[in-house]
């Protein structure tokens, strides 16, 4: 399946538009990458549990937009975009949503 | 030697997972994936594999760091002691709280709505992790790295 952020796939022609798709996922750290993430917060760089975390969430989100297109019949998903928003201290929230269409 | 042939099964679930299966053989095949075990762990462990194959980008400098200070005495001493002191303190702690409950000179009708709140936490508590742990291998989701 062939997911762009832009409105139109160069060399190849939207037949169908089969409408909105959209996955989200909200994933939670456990308490022990909780505590390790807060202490490296006291030092500075890069919180690497919070940064997989965020991962985690957007491929999941990602898999369940895909499966609600495929199941719709679409054979790529146009205009893309994520969102995020904070749900829980310690959990990450990603919505991911676009249009799914058919491109012959 | 070769290694053996993939099974039916096994070639099924790999057009599965690389969403290959016409729609009539995919429903067909989710419907089996609610019925064997088997065949939802075979699917889990290539959708591992899937989510490793999506991070082709190539390894930072600072990872090569993060996994030499991995591997040093020194710092898996730190981490472990850290970790284990924090574990029986916590441990130490539980143990002080439900003999405080027990011999404390508290009233029955604080006493008793303790003990239920403490319980009735630890039970959902344990239905929690038990689930969790019944769905880990489900979760491929775990190794994604960033």
């Amino acid at each position: 399946m062939i997911l762009t952020t832009t409105d139109t796939i160069p060399g190849r022609e939207i037949v169908e538009t089969i409408g909105l798709v959209r996955g989200s996922a909200v994933r939670g750290a456990h308490l022990g990458h909780d505590m390790m993430a807060k202490l490296k917060n006291l030092v500075g760089g890069e919180l690497a549990e919070y940064t997989k975390l965020l991962a985690e969430a957007r491929e999941q989100a990602l898999d369940r937009m895909q499966a609600e297109a495929r199941a719709r019949g679409a054979t790529a998903i146009v205009a893309v975009r994520f969102a995020s928003s904070d749900v829980d201290d310690g959990a990450a929230e990603v919505l991911v949503y676009g249009t799914a269409v058919r491109v012959g | 030697m070769s290694p053996p042939a993939p099974s039916r099964d096994e070639l099924l679930a790999m057009a599965f997972v690389d969403d290959e299966l016409a729609p009539e053989a995919r429903a067909e095949f989710e419907q089996r994936l609610a019925r064997e075990p088997a065949l939802r762990r075979e699917v889990s462990a290539l959708k591992d594999l899937e989510l490793l194959a999506r991070e082709a980008a190539p390894k930072e400098l600072v990872e090569h760091e993060w996994a030499a200070l991995a591997r040093e005495p020194a710092q898996r001493a730190a981490l472990g002691l850290g970790a284990t002191l924090l574990v029986v303190g916590v441990l130490a702690l539980a143990t002080y709280g439900v003999y405080f409950l027990i011999e404390a000179p508290l009233p029955p009708l604080l006493r008793w709505p303790l003990v239920t709140v403490l319980l009735g936490g630890a039970f959902l508590f344990g239905a929690v992790l038990r689930a969790r742990l019944r769905t880990l291998p489900h979760d491929p989701y775990r190794h994604v790295r960033r």
